[in-house]
C-alpha cells in the first residue's frame, strides 16, 4: 500500500477508470446483443475489433494523417466491419443457427484464427499506431493531475452509445422484433416476419459495435495482432457477470470490469491484474446468472 | 572369381552408404533457425533473419566458407516451447544442421540450449534477453548474440546514477522479463548510488492495452523519476499513453528499449519526446562507415531500415565464417574454440565472444527520444555509449551464479 491515495487521485482513477469502461462497454454489447438474439457466442467479436482497429488506422493513412482522418476513420472502421460481418452472416452463418451450440462455438472460434491470420496477411506483422487528432491530444489538469482530452472524449461517447442501442431496442420496429426473436423465435416467424433478416440485422449491429470499439480504442493503444485475443476474455466475462444477452447487464459489466481495474491500480498496484477478475469471482458466487436478468 | 566380386561389392555398397551423404553434406554449412515468425514478436525476429540472409549472401557470393556454400532454414515457434522445442530437434535430425540459431522467447531459448548441450550443436540465442542463457544456465555449446536483462539492466543504472533521481518508481510487465529488468536496473543503481529510495511498484498483464490509468496513478506518488520495465509491444501504447498524459514533460522516465525503431517507427511524430532508452543498435548510430555500408546493404535489399535485430543477424554470419575458417574445417569442438575470445568487425564496432561465458561484448547506446526534421519518427539524441566492458556482468557473478 502506498501513500499516494488521496482524493484527487482517486477522482482522476475512476474518470478514467470510466473511459476505459466506454470501450469495454461497447464490445461487449454487441458480444451481449448477438448473444441474446442470435443465441450464439461470436468468438470472433474479438477479431473484429481488431480488424475496426486496422481499418481505422488504413483509412486514416489513405487521409495522409490528416486531422480529418481520424473522424473518418471512425465512421468507415465501423462500417467495415459491419460489411465483412454481413458478408459472413449471409455467406455461412444462416446456414448454421439451426445447430448445436458446440458447433457455432467451433464455428465462430474458427473465424477468430482465419481472422487473425487475415490481418497478418493484410496488414503484416508491424506494429501501427493512430493519432488522435489535435483537438484530442493533450491532457487537461483535474485536482493537479492529468487526464487525458482523449479520455474525455470517450466520457461523451459512451453514453450517446448507450443511448442509441436502448432507442434501437426499444423504440424501433427492429428492436421490438429482435426482442421477441429472442424469446420466442418461432412465433416470430409464425407471424409472418423474416426472422432470418431479422438475425441479420441484429449481428450486424452487433459486429458495427465490435468494429467502432476498434476505431475508438486505436489512438491510444498500439494497433497489432492479438488485440482479439485479449478484449474478448474480457467481454465475455462481463457479459457473463451483466446477464447473458441483457445489454444494459453489460453495461454494469463494463463500469465493474473498468473501475475495479483503474482502482486496484491506484490502491495496490502490485497486485492490480487480479482485481477485475476478483470482482468476477465475486459476482459469480452470488449470482451465478449474472447480475441482471439473462435472455436465455 | 565370382566370390571376390562379391566381396568387393560389400565396401562399395558400404561406402555408397556412409560415404556418399556425408560428402553431399559436405559440400554446405547448415544453420537452422528456430524462431516466432507469427504474431507480434515477428517484427523483431524479421530483422534477424533478414540480416542473417544478406550476411548469408555475401558470405556465399564471396565463395562460401571454406569453399562451402552457407544454407539455411527457418522454422516458426509461433512462440510457443513445444512446437520450437520439437522444430530444433527435427532441424537437428532431418536437416542434420551444423548450427542452430534463434528465438525471441526465452523459455525457448533455454529449452533449445539444452538440446544443443545433449547433442553438442552450437546454439546461438539471438534475440532472448534472459540472462541465464550465458548465466547460470550457460555451457559450451550455447552463445548469445544479444544484450540481456543483466546487461541492461547495469547500463541503465550507470546511466541514472549520473541524475540527481532520488525517489523512484517502478513499474512493468508482470512476466520475467519485466522483473528481470527492473530487478538489473535497482540492484545495480543501489550498489552506485545508495541513498535511492523506492517508493512503490505496479506491475500490468503483459499485452495490457491501456496505461492511462497505471500512469495517473504513478503521478499521484510524485516519484523524481520511474523505470518502466516493460518490452515488445507493449512499448508503443505505453508510449502512447505517455504522451496523452504529459508523464514525460511531468516525470523523467526510463524504458530499456524505448528508443528502438520498432518502438518508435510506428508511433510516427506521436512519440513523447525526453524519454530515456537503451538500445544496442540504430540505423543512425553509430556514425561509422560500416554502419553506413550495412545500412545502405540492407535497404536495398529489403527496402527498410534495419532495427536492432539486424545487427544480431548479420553478426552471427560473420562469427560463423571467421571462427570456421579459423577452425579450417567443419568441426563443432574446433569451431567453439576458435570462435572463444574471437572479435568480428561488425556495424556497430568490434563485437568480442567473451570465452568464459559465451556472451558477445556489445556495447550499449543510451540515448532520449528526440524529434528531427530528417524522418517522420522520433529518434534517438544525446546518446552516450556504454561501452562493452561497462555492460557485461562480472565473471564472477557468473561462477556465483553456476555454483562454481
Amino acid at each position: 500500500m502506498t501513500a499516494n491515495i488521496t482524493w484527487a487521485a482517486f477522482s482522476q482513477q475512476i474518470l478514467v477508470g470510466l473511459s476505459k469502461t466506454t470501450i469495454l462497454f461497447i464490445v461487449s454489447s454487441g458480444l451481449s446483443l448477438v448473444l441474446g438474439v442470435l443465441r450464439i457466442p461470436n468468438v470472433f467479436h474479438g477479431s473484429l475489433y481488431m480488424i475496426g482497429a486496422f481499418i481505422a488506422y488504413s483509412a486514416a493513412m489513405v487521409l495522409g494523417g490528416s486531422p480529418l482522418g481520424f473522424w473518418v476513420a471512425l465512421v468507415v472502421a465501423p462500417l467495415g466491419v459491419a460489411l465483412i460481418s454481413l458478408i459472413v452472416e449471409r455467406g455461412l452463418f444462416c446456414r448454421l443457427y439451426e445447430r448445436e451450440h458446440l458447433m457455432l462455438l467451433l464455428f465462430t472460434f474458427a473465424f477468430m484464427l482465419v481472422f487473425g491470420d487475415l490481418v497478418k496477411l493484410v496488414w503484416g506483422s508491424d506494429y501501427r499506431s493512430l493519432s488522435a487528432p489535435p483537438i484530442l491530444q493533450g491532457y487537461f489538469s483535474i485536482f493537479g493531475l492529468p487526464f487525458p482530452r482523449y479520455n474525455a472524449f470517450l466520457l461523451l461517447i459512451g453514453p450517446l452509445v448507450a443511448f442509441g442501442l436502448w432507442f434501437l431496442t426499444n423504440k424501433t420496429k427492429i428492436g421490438k422484433i429482435s426482442r421477441a426473436a429472442a424469446v420466442d423465435r418461432e412465433m416470430v416467424g409464425a407471424v409472418g416476419i423474416n426472422v432470418s433478416w431479422v438475425f441479420a440485422a441484429v449481428f450486424i449491429i452487433g459486429c458495427f459495435l465490435a468494429g467502432l470499439g476498434g476505431a475508438l480504442v486505436a489512438p491510444t493503444q498500439n494497433i497489432t495482432q492479438g488485440m482479439d485475443h485479449a478484449i474478448i476474455i474480457e467481454a465475455f466475462l462481463i457479459v457473463i457477470i451483466g446477464g447473458l444477452g441483457n445489454i444494459w447487464g453489460a453495461l454494469l459489466g463494463a463500469l465493474i470490469f473498468g473501475l475495479t481495474d483503474s482502482i486496484g491500480i491506484l490502491v495496490w498496484p502490485q497486485f492490480a491484474i487480479v482485481f477485475p477478475y476478483i470482482a468476477v469471482v465475486v459476482v459469480l458466487m452470488f449470482r451465478p446468472q449474472g447480475l441482471l436478468k439473462s435472455v436465455w | 572369381m565370382k566370390k571376390s566380386i562379391w566381396l568387393l561389392a560389400v565396401p562399395l555398397c558400404l561406402f555408397f552408404l556412409y560415404a556418399v551423404p556425408g560428402a553431399l553434406a559436405g559440400d554446405t554449412i547448415k544453420v537452422g533457425i528456430v524462431d516466432c515468425y507469427s504474431g507480434p514478436p515477428s517484427t523483431y525476429t524479421n530483422d534477424v533473419r533478414d540480416a542473417f540472409q544478406l550476411a548469408v549472401d555475401n558470405i556465399n557470393a564471396q565463395g562460401g566458407i571454406l569453399g562451402k556454400k552457407v544454407e539455411f532454414t527457418t522454422r516458426d515457434s509461433k512462440f510457443k516451447v513445444n512446437i520450437g522445442l520439437s522444430a530444433a530437434k527435427e532441424l537437428i535430425m532431418r536437416e542434420d544442421v551444423d548450427i542452430l540459431m534463434g528465438t525471441i522467447n526465452s523459455a525457448l531459448a533455454l529449452a533449445i540450449s539444452n538440446l544443443a548441450q545433449e547433442e553438442k550443436i552450437p546454439f546461438f540465442a539471438t534475440f532472448s534477453k534472459s540472462a541465464k542463457i550465458t548465466g547460470e544456465a550457460g555451457h559450451r555449446y550455447v552463445f548469445s548474440l544479444t544484450e540481456n536483462t543483466a546487461m541492461a539492466g547495469k547500463a541503465a543504472a550507470s546511466g541514472l546514477a549520473k541524475h540527481p533521481f532520488v525517489k523512484y518508481w517502478i513499474a512493468g510487465d508482470d512476466y520475467e522479463y519485466g522483473h528481470a529488468i527492473a530487478n538489473g536496473v535497482w540492484s545495480n543503481l543501489k550498489k552506485i548510488k545508495p541513498e535511492v529510495k523506492l517508493l512503490g511498484e505496479s506491475w500490468w498483464k503483459v499485452g495490457e492495452p491501456d496505461f492511462t490509468p497505471y500512469i495517473t496513478a504513478i503521478l499521484s506518488a510524485k516519484p523524481d523519476a520511474v523505470i518502466i520495465a516493460t518490452g515488445g509491444r507493449d512499448c508503443v501504447p505505453f508510449l502512447k499513453a505517455a504522451k496523452a498524459t504529459g508523464f514525460n514533460k511531468k516525470v523523467p522516465f526510463f524504458m530499456h528499449t524505448a528508443t528502438e525503431l520498432a518502438t518508435l517507427k510506428p508511433l510516427g511524430p506521436d512519440a513523447p519526446e525526453g524519454v530515456i532508452g537503451t538500445s544496442n543498435y540504430f540505423f543512425y548510430y553509430p556514425k561509422t562507415k560500416a554502419n553506413q555500408q550495412f545500412v545502405k546493404d540492407f535497404r536495398k535489399a529489403y527496402n527498410r531500415y534495419p532495427a536492432v535485430g539486424a545487427v544480431y543477424g548479420y553478426m552471427a554470419g560473420q562469427f560463423f565464417k571467421k571462427a570456421f575458417e579459423k577452425a579450417g574445417e567443419v568441426d563443432t569442438e574446433k569451431f567453439i574454440d576458435a570462435i572463444e575470445g574471437m572479435t568480428v568487425e561488425t556495424p556497430v564496432g568490434k563485437v568480442t565472444m567473451r570465452a568464459y561465458d559465451h556472451q558477445a561484448m556489445l556495447p550499449m547506446f543510451m540515448g532520449v527520444t528526440k524529434k528531427v526534421p530528417q524522418y517522420d519518427f522520433l529518434i534517438a539524441g544525446d546518446i552516450i555509449t556504454i561501452p562493452a566492458q561497462d555492460v557485461m556482468p562480472s565473471i564472477e557473478s557468473i561462477q556465483k551464479a553456476r555454483g562454481e
